[in-house]
């Protein structure tokens, strides 16, 4: 089994990426491909949903971090959603929560940007 | 057999491959467990391992693959270190910076994160220069 796999989905006009496994330095390159992919067709709407993200090292969130600028500048943002404690964690550390909207579940985050989409 | 030498350990030498990061961050989550930390504190010494060990593959060695990093994790009573050795550029206590995370967060960019993360989810964490190479040392007490 790979160590990520990467569905991406439109969902009422958001993108939806749903990375599934790990994310280090080995497979951070295929989720920054995912995320820059998006950028490139114009998608700054982005949403992580996260349910099935088992761990996230600083590589994956050095990839986020490294698109938020283009995504806000074009009027877009990245959300997150579903996190797993772990991962919770990760991001709660660095302060990644204060950086980024974190949602509890897939609907809450859609339903927040219902109002700003 | 002899009963092992104290304090209890064992070594895992890997080539200088981020594809082997996620048995070592496994197998480290599993040692944590056995030194006696529960899930969230393995998680967390599981992800510091893979900081430690990201390091050495793209810095000390700069993502060539033909080298080793050896990995120690020895039991000690009250805590577990994890002793990362390679033979690469040499990483010294007075080079390490830690991002400010404030700042860090007002002015958004890629890479620093790692180092952070190690500090934070770890008790101590000191770099030396061994005879053999370098030494990252990890200490995660068990509370």
């Amino acid at each position: 089994m790979s160590d990520l796999l990467i569905q991406v989905l439109d969902v009422d006009g958001v993108a939806v990426l749903r990375p599934e496994g790990f994310i280090n330095a080995h497979t951070v390159r295929q989720f920054e491909a995912a995320l820059e992919a998006l950028v490139r067709e114009a998608r700054f709407t982005i949403l992580l949903d996260c349910r099935d993200l088992n761990y996230i090292s600083s590589a994956g969130l050095g990839a986020i971090m490294g698109l938020i600028e283009p995504v806000r500048a074009n009027g877009g943002d990245i959300l997150l959603c579903d996190l797993q404690k772990d991962v919770h964690e990760i991001f709660d550390t660095l302060g990644f929560t204060q950086l980024y909207r974190v949602f509890a579940t897939r609907d809450e985050a859609l339903q927040c940007l219902k109002g700003t989409h | 057999m002899r009963a092992p030498a104290e304090p209890e350990s064992f070594r895992l030498v890997i080539p200088s491959q981020t594809r082997y990061l996620n048995l070592v961050t496994g197998l480290a989550k599993r040692a944590a467990i056995v030194a006696g930390m529960d899930d969230a504190t393995s998680a967390k010494v599981s992800i510091a391992v893979d900081e430690a060990v990201t390091n050495v593959i793209v810095h000390a060695y700069g993502g060539e693959a033909e080298h080793l990093v050896d990995i120690e994790l020895r039991f000690l009573p009250q805590a577990m270190e994890i002793h990362i050795c390679h033979t690469g550029r040499p990483i010294r206590d007075n080079e390490v910076v830690l991002p400010d995370p404030g700042e860090y967060l007002k002015f958004p960019r890629k890479g620093g994160l790692g180092l952070l993360l190690m500090s934070r989810f770890m008790d101590e964490i000191r770099f030396t220069e061994t005879a053999g190479g370098s030494e990252c040392l990890m200490i995660k007490r068990v509370v």
